[in-house]
């Protein structure tokens, strides 16, 4: 297998898009990733196309990734359409990894795209929850991760100012970043007296629907420095898993331990040598579950760390210097290649107001979907300068 | 909102949340299960119950297990927002059952209240109403409610 790196990223801001459907999300994320790149667009030959409610909520009812390229100006080469609920954007770059991994192609373009915010928004809370089957009973994604951070909550002493904290972190992150939903500071105040929504979580840790794009190009180091004088993101690894079953008579790995220990294995490096992290906190004080389940902290030693400031853009490992998903918004398959856009810059030094001092190992966790009580899908990048 | 034996609504029909979960009590006396699936070789069970142990992955080891009547409050959340159609508040939890397996359930006959709800509670198995669907049925289906007296 070569080696492949991270040619080029490119997003659009993510929020509410009235006036852009899939196709110009679609268009403006893969053209920002072409000029990043600075390739020729007639030398990009296979495109991988992430989507996962495209079919619900908008009016194609299918190929939409032929929709979307053909509309960027991209035709005639292999186009594949990708679903794998939030994890769909690091599932598309794992295949464009692939392709150019094994020799088939010298370069390849994975998109993540998604329009959410739809005049009538409760059919797309409705797109979320029939995911699973689950959503016949009134099953909610919140309710969910409020269940499992009242587990934290009992197990560790962990309070609902643990939870505000991650928040006030992540929405001071996003403030500065430009692509981001949300970008007003929030005080511990606000945070827990905004309205519950899910008790313990208030509306200001939770993520929103939101309409975006996001686009990575691949290629092998020889022509990355054929292409463009920005320094080639290596990809250590690109683990993809699955839920795997729970029993009474059995301890449960959970999904994120799994993919991380595989993609820390497949990288040779440890959670100590992670600078910064992308994680997906589809409600912000699920972070404090990620640091344990990727073993960036002891057991139990998440509240300690968030308490410590350990994950602040200037602390021992920053997580989520782009605010996360409930600052940046969560368009549900651009958010795995709008966290790798993410790393990239970081480990470029691009990330302006918000860049990680001396980052050099950066890593994302993209998970997604609810099937037999555990994430239908997680995928961990591990990226190096 | 338990289900009474012999209950009869005017047009109104009661319909399942979905065929093949549950056991609703036909007759006095009996009492409600859920209709899970449970490997022969490795004692896997799991509910909703699926042909092939993901365990095993052998075919033909699953056999029908009848469970849940008894379980305990393991996690638990009032969520206060709803799909449309569907009630809010909610009370949404994960029940750990008596044979092991911990499931998604709806609570219901209590309070939605943090001072009502305790994690380790006893809970039993009722069928009861979810919802009125868009024609005035009752979609039912399995929920838990808290043991009186526990």
């Amino acid at each position: 297998m070569r080696e492949v790196v991270v040619l080029g990223v490119g997003m659009t801001r993510f929020g509410k898009h009235p006036d852009k459907g899939l196709k110009e999300l679609g268009t403006e994320a893969i053209w920002n990733a072409v000029e990043d790149a600075n390739i020729p667009p007639k030398d990009i030959p296979i495109i991988y196309v992430a989507n996962a409610m495209g079919q619900q909520l908008t009016e194609l009812r299918g190929t939409i990734a032929q929709h979307v390229v053909s509309h960027a100006g991209f035709m005639g080469m292999p186009v594949i359409n990708v679903e794998n609920a939030c994890s769909g954007g690091s599932t598309a770059l794992r295949s464009c990894i692939l392709e150019v991994a094994s020799g088939n192609y010298d370069v390849a373009m994975a998109v993540g795209v998604e329009k959410m915010c739809i005049a009538d928004t409760a059919r797309s809370a409705a797109a979320m929850a029939f995911g699973t089957i689950l959503g016949k009973f009134g099953f909610m994604f919140v309710g969910l991760y409020a269940m499992n951070l009242r587990r934290l909550m009992e197990k560790y002493g962990l309070t609902r100012e643990h939870f505000a904290k991650v928040v006030v972190k992540n929405t001071k992150n996003g403030a500065l970043n430009p692509y981001a939903q949300f970008r007003q500071p929030r005080t511990m105040e606000e945070i827990l007296n905004s309205r519950v929504v899910s008790d313990p979580l208030t509306l200001l840790m939770c993520s929103t629907m939101a309409d975006g794009g996001a686009a990575a190009i691949v290629t092998t180091r020889d022509k990355a420095a054929k292409y463009s004088s920005k320094t080639p993101i290596t990809i250590a690894a690109c683990e993809l898993v699955s839920g795997t079953p729970t029993s009474a008579d059995a301890v449960h790995v959970p999904i994120e331990t799994r993919a991380s220990r595989q993609a820390y294995e497949k990288a040779g490096v440890g959670p100590e040598d992670i600078d910064v992290v992308e994680c997906h906190d589809a409600m912000a004080p699920a972070e404090l579950l990620i640091y344990e389940e990727l073993g960036l902290c002891g057991e139990g030693e998440a509240g300690r760390w968030i308490d410590e400031g350990k994950t602040e853009i200037n602390g021992v490992v920053a997580v989520n210097p782009s605010g996360g998903l409930a600052s940046k918004g969560h368009p549900v398959s651009a958010t795995g290649l709008a966290q790798i856009s993410e790393i990239v810059w970081q480990l470029r030094g691009e990330a302006g107001e918000r860049q990680v001092p001396n980052a050099k190992i950066g890593m994302t966790e993209n998970a997604g979907g609810w099937v037999m009580d555990d994430n239908a899908a997680c995928a961990i990048t591990i990226l190096k300068k | 909102m338990e289900t009474k034996l012999g209950d009869k609504f005017e047009g109104k029909k009661r319909v399942p949340v979905e065929e093949g979960l549950f056991h609703q009590p036909q007759a006095t006396g009996e009492e409600p299960y859920l209709i899970a699936a449970k490997c022969k070789k490795c004692g896997f069970t799991d509910f909703p119950g699926t042909p092939v142990c993901p365990r095993c992955v052998e075919p033909g080891t699953m056999e029908e297990a009848h469970i849940g009547k008894k379980g305990k409050l393991e996690t638990f959340s009032i969520v206060r927002s709803a799909l449309p159609g569907f009630t809010s508040p909610s009370i949404q939890s994960y029940v750990k059952l008596e044979e092991g397996p911990v499931i998604w359930s709806l609570i219901t006959g209590v309070e939605p209240s943090e001072d009502a709800l305790k994690i380790g509670m006893d809970l039993e198995l009722v069928i009861s109403k979810v919802r009125d669907d868009e024609d005035g049925n009752e979609i039912i289906s399995y929920q838990y409610q808290p043991v009186k007296g526990s």
